[in-house]
């Protein structure tokens, strides 16, 4: 937090006079307040001519500091908060959705992992043209690679259209892809930038309640976050960690669904593991293996890890 | 937003956050000279700081591009614009169909093979195609070639910019009159003049072209494809530290694709093979491991299959894999004349 000179301007009450008093027992920034003992300072601003002034400021930051963590929630309020917002999305993949119980959830982080030309990309076509056109919700596709291609997508929204006058249909296709709203990104400072844009317009956006996002997909954050990462600081790992909260608090607190790509590295005895080491296997909520059989172009995917299911659960299907 | 997630260096966000100022909204009403005492660096370097923060603070109102994020597109917009950016012809029609018309702009498409397949002579003869005038249904821009292993031969180039201007004229002569464009102004010295020609010879210098390209193309606005060939070179041998190589590819991808997408130009990569062991037997893989197989947007693998050289679509967003023949003649890439010519759809 800011140190106290800043705050002046917002609360008058924290004027020169407070501050001095505050540094002359070495109190510069909230922080400091924080570690200071408070019963303390309130018997020395006591003895100070202008104590009720000074005793006003003390409760002031002590109330900026309340508000600033979430509010409390009890179990039921939790329960409630996920029956009516925390809604399941289908992914267009019936394999899939039939693995997570109906596709991916609201205010959760799922990570798909799957080596080179698994289908990850084509997954997230798909989910993005399901949710564009079953739930009727904007959809926020970040893209590291070019890989959004808009023919795909219209392709999966017209496979299961049944329009059959073509005028209706490039109408329902303009609907459709107009709530799909794609961002090239190439590194991770401007996706943190761009994250925080959706932020503030999704608050704002709570207020006026139209079209909703409701999909959030980052293809792919291992392309971001794998230029950073080790090397001499550890900068990469903070950037890395700081990613995966901010994308789990958009989740929770907007409701949305965050789907994000992962790709995988040899690991011993050659067997493929995920990347971005170990301490980003705990941040996902749900993480999925994708793999592709050449031979019969057959979809493999499995459960690596869910926050309500069994992990090593496995389905096929064919893209 | 955090201080931590600005683009400044580690030790400035660390005097940053030990003075006090964790948020951007504790850096928005101070002052360079009170930051610059506070923290106890220089004035300039506090100008610099609050100057990346403002500039976050300042995409604060969405307004422009889609109301959610700025700069997005819809994809109602972005399948609208796929019409104007034509595709770069291979020369060979069969390698066009399964590559759905040419080499795509704004795409990275990385090209490997075994040696002496054909990988620089594909490189020359798209650095000439893309010159081909818009008149005849090309993109009628420049080329950058970027040569790290010094296999751009001038005189092939020559031979194949011939080639190419003759089938130009013979086209044009075969239309009828009234349909024929203007004559075929374009003289191969001409084709040879717009190829921009970077030789590399090691990897420091790689890193530093890419950096500089973006400045290059801003300054020569119709190049319309940047050739590598090959980018495996210089990482290959010699490298100690494979983190650090991680590291590097991945930032080079990323700065050959925001080029690609900045300028609309189209970015071919060419690079080798290795073995790997995979299910039980070795197999030709491209190199460079498994992180950079991620990085390019499409991959296509050149192999020989008995005396015939074929390509196959290892990885694409919007094309079916399949394969397709090709061959290398004295005029460049053409179309195989083997008797029975298939485009195997797999």
């Amino acid at each position: 937090m800011a140190p106290l000179r800043s705050l002046e301007q917002e609360y008058p009450i924290l004027d020169p006079l407070f501050q001095t008093f505050c540094a002359l027992h070495g109190i510069f920034s909230v922080e400091d307040f924080l570690l200071h003992d408070l019963y303390v300072l309130a018997a020395f601003a006591e003895q100070e001519p202008d104590s009720e002034r000074l005793k006003q400021g003390i409760t002031q930051v002590l109330s900026i500091i309340d508000g600033q963590h979430q509010p409390w929630l009890n179990g039921m309020e939790l329960l409630a908060d996920a029956l009516h917002n925390k809604h399941v999305l289908s992914t267009g993949c019936d394999g899939i959705d039939l693995l997570l119980g109906g596709g991916l959830s609201a205010g959760q982080l799922t990570e798909l992992v799957g080596p080179s030309s698994s289908g990850k990309t084509q997954v997230c076509l798909q989910a993005v043209s399901s949710v564009a056109k079953k739930h009727i919700g904007n959809v926020v596709y970040l893209d590291t690679s070019n890989s959004f291609s808009p023919q795909r997508v219209a392709h999966f929204v017209g496979l299961v259209s049944n329009i059959s006058f073509d005028q209706a249909r490039h109408h329902f296709l303009q609907n459709v892809m107009n709530n799909i709203v794609c961002h090239s990104v190439f590194d991770i400072f401007t996706m943190f930038a761009v994250l925080h844009q959706l932020e503030i317009s999704l608050r704002m956006q709570l207020q006026s309640g139209d079209h909703r996002v409701r999909l959030l997909i980052i293809d792919s954050i291992s392309s971001l976050i794998t230029p950073i990462l080790g090397g001499k600081g550890s900068q990469g790992h903070a950037l890395m960690v700081s990613a995966g909260s901010l994308l789990k608090k958009l989740a929770h607190d907007h409701n949305l669904a965050v789907l994000v790509t992962n790709h995988t590295v040899g690991g011993e005895g050659g067997v493929p593991k995920p990347a971005l080491g170990e301490t980003w296997k705990s941040i996902p909520h749900v993480r999925l293996l994708l793999s592709r059989d050449r031979g019969n172009k057959k979809c493999t995917v499995s459960i690596i890890k869910h926050s309500s299911m069994d992990s090593g659960k496995a389905a096929s299907f064919d893209l | 937003m955090e201080v931590g997630r600005l683009p400044i260096s580690a030790s400035q966000r660390g005097k940053l956050i030990s003075a006090g100022y964790t948020t951007l909204s504790s850096l928005s009403s101070i002052s360079a000279s009170d930051l610059a005492r506070d923290l106890k660096i220089l004035d300039s370097e506090a100008l610099e700081i609050l100057k990346v923060a403002s500039l976050n603070n300042r995409l604060d109102r969405p307004n422009g591009g889609h109301g959610i994020v700025n700069g997005a597109q819809t994809a109602w917009e972005m399948l609208h614009e796929e019409q104007f950016f034509p595709r770069i012809t291979t020369s060979c029609a069969d390698l066009d169909e399964i590559l759905g018309g040419g080499i795509n702009c704004k795409e990275v498409t990385e090209i490997g093979g075994v040696p002496g397949i054909g990988k620089t002579q594909l490189g020359i003869q798209l650095a000439v195609n893309v010159q081909i005038p818009v008149e005849f249904g090309g993109l009628g821009g420049k080329a950058v070639y970027i040569d790290t292993e010094g296999s751009f031969m001038v005189e092939r180039a020559m031979q194949i910019a011939e080639a190419c201007v003759l089938d130009m004229s013979h086209y044009n002569d075969l239309l009828r009159k009234e349909d024929r464009a203007c004559q075929v102004k374009l003289q191969p010295s001409d084709i040879l003049e717009n190829i921009f020609y970077f030789r590399i010879c090691n990897y420091t210098e790689q890193m530093a072209l890419m950096n500089y390209l973006d400045k290059f193309i801003s300054e020569h606005k119709d190049v319309k494809i940047v050739i590598v060939d090959s980018v495996t070179f210089h990482f290959r041998q010699d490298f100690e530290d494979l983190g650090l190589r991680t590291r590097l590819l991945g930032g080079m991808a990323l700065k050959l694709m925001n080029l690609a997408k900045a300028h609309s130009l189209a970015v071919v990569i060419f690079n080798q093979v290795t073995t790997k062991y995979t299910e039980g037997s070795y197999q030709l893989a491209l190199a460079l491991g498994d992180s950079w197989s991620h990085s390019c947007t499409n991959r296509v693998i050149l192999y020989w299959n008995g005396d015939e050289r074929f390509a196959y679509i290892d990885k694409s967003p919007s094309l079916r894999s399949a394969s397709a023949p090709f061959a290398v003649t004295s005029k460049g890439i053409r179309n195989s004349p083997s008797n029975y010519k298939r485009t195997k759809m797999m």
